[in-house]
């Protein structure tokens, strides 16, 4: 029987390699996709992985799994870090992110729950049009701001705000129905 | 801000992080002090992060956790050598205490010494791994930048607007190109590509075949791209096809996008 996510934890929190080494089974793929997805680039991407799962084996013993979902917490640390280095910001620590908490509406711990919410997931995007999927994309992929995005498409702000606004009304439902 | 927010989506565009200014400190300032809203910005969080999943699938090769494991066993020997010096000594025998109380010390010292040098060095040898990555890449984009300065700034520099196809997806897609440098940037948007299929690029040479400039994944915004030519290559025109995913060496699908160098 495959060992939940909160029980590999507890095995890293006693030091045990081969827990990390099941979970970077897990959820390596996923993060190297997100990562090659906002960076383009295969080196970056696999240092800034492998530090996340460093992050994981340092800092197990702060992580919560009642608090909130693991692949959700990489996830976020992951995109966090991308985004940084793209924009030339000072690598974030990653550490304070110990405190954030991400309850997915999902469970992500088998690739088959993985792969219907993938399903799950596309099928929302494309219920967008695509000048929403755009700027939804810029802000998740690439880290901007309704500002940014504005000057990027140049678009009026007004115009950015209420699109992204209504994206993710519309992405709450479909992922939430 | 004192109160909650007034709508309930202002967490998920926290989330997606398009928030700025005044907008974004009113969440921060609210949400360590409200335990609801907290939850309430976590499944936003969560929601946001299911993002992820659109991103083509990329595997990291097998030597990212091969280095991984070997750093996290490093880490871990260094731990091991330090329980180790809190076992309770066992010397005796031969040596007598006398001896083993000068000997033990001494060879748990030079240990310690030696893992701890060992792994100073590793980590310097990594950071200075990094460090030097960090410095080519940066020397590389500089360079990029100055190509793309001088590309910008040359009188011989030509537009050419890429028109869509008749019944093909949308896109507003302009190449810059400098013949004598041998070097074009391309940006603009095109609409998402069809599921399983990539944008690729062509420059349709005055001689021979069309040269792929790389594959622009499923569309969406793109990036001031550079692209240097063969040397000797001159342009003829520039397209955009659209191919399985990943690309292919010679374009075999639909053409998109297509604009003649004037």
């Amino acid at each position: 029987m495959r060992a939940s996510d909160a029980a590999l934890i507890q095995k890293i929190v006693q030091r045990d390699e081969s827990a990390l080494a099941a979970l970077y089974d897990r959820y390596a793929s996923l993060l190297s996709s997100l990562l090659n997805r906002i960076l383009r680039d295969t080196q970056a991407s696999e240092e800034i992985l492998q530090d996340v799962f460093y992050q994981l084996w340092r800092n197990a013993a702060q992580f919560d799994p009642a608090r909130g979902s693991l692949p959700g917490w990489l996830a976020v640390i992951a995109r966090n870090r991308a985004i940084s280095r793209l924009r030339r910001h000072n690598p974030s620590e990653g550490d304070e992110l110990l405190e954030t908490t991400v309850i997915v509406p999902a469970n992500l711990e088998n690739a088959l729950a993985q792969q219907q919410l993938l399903g799950r997931v596309k099928g929302a995007l494309e219920n967008l049009s695509s000048e929403q999927r755009a700027a939804i994309e810029l802000a998740y992929f690439e880290g901007l701001t309704h500002s940014e995005i504005a000057s990027k498409t140049g678009d009026p702000l007004g115009t950015v705000k209420t699109r992204i606004r209504s994206a993710v009304e519309s992405l709450k439902r479909k992922l939430l129905s | 801000m004192s109160g909650h927010p007034t709508r309930p989506e202002e967490f998920d565009l926290y989330a997606l992080g398009v928030l700025e200014g005044q907008e974004k400190a009113a969440i921060e300032s609210h949400v360590p002090t409200c335990a609801q809203c907290a939850n309430t910005l976590a499944e936003a969080r969560g929601r946001i992060t299911l993002l992820a999943f659109s991103a083509p699938r990329v595997e990291p090769s097998a030597a990212v956790r091969e280095r991984l494991m070997r750093q996290v066993h490093a880490s871990a020997g260094s731990a091991g050598a330090r329980h180790a010096m809190d076992e309770p000594e066992r010397a005796g025998g031969f040596f007598g205490r006398w001896w083993a109380a000068i000997l033990v010390p001494v060879g748990v010292a030079l240990a310690i010494a030696t893992i701890f040098l060992w792994t100073v060095n590793a980590r310097l040898s990594r950071e200075l791994a990094r460090q030097r990555a960090n410095l080519e890449e940066q020397k590389k984009q500089l360079d990029e930048a100055r190509h793309m300065a001088d590309l910008l700034e040359a009188k011989d520099t030509v537009s050419v607007a890429l028109a869509v196809q008749p019944g093909m997806p949308k896109g507003d897609v302009r190449v810059r190109y400098n013949a004598k440098m041998g070097v074009a940037v391309c940006d603009g948007w095109v609409e998402p590509a069809p599921a399983n299929k990539s944008y690729q690029l062509w420059v349709v040479p005055m001689e021979g075949k069309p040269i792929s400039a790389g594959v622009m994944d499923h569309g969406g915004p793109i990036n001031p791209w550079m692209m240097k030519l063969p040397q000797g290559t001159a342009a003829k025109a520039f397209a955009v096809t659209l191919e399985p995913e990943g690309g292919m060496p010679q374009p075999t699908g639909p053409m998109v996008l297509v604009g003649p160098v004037s």
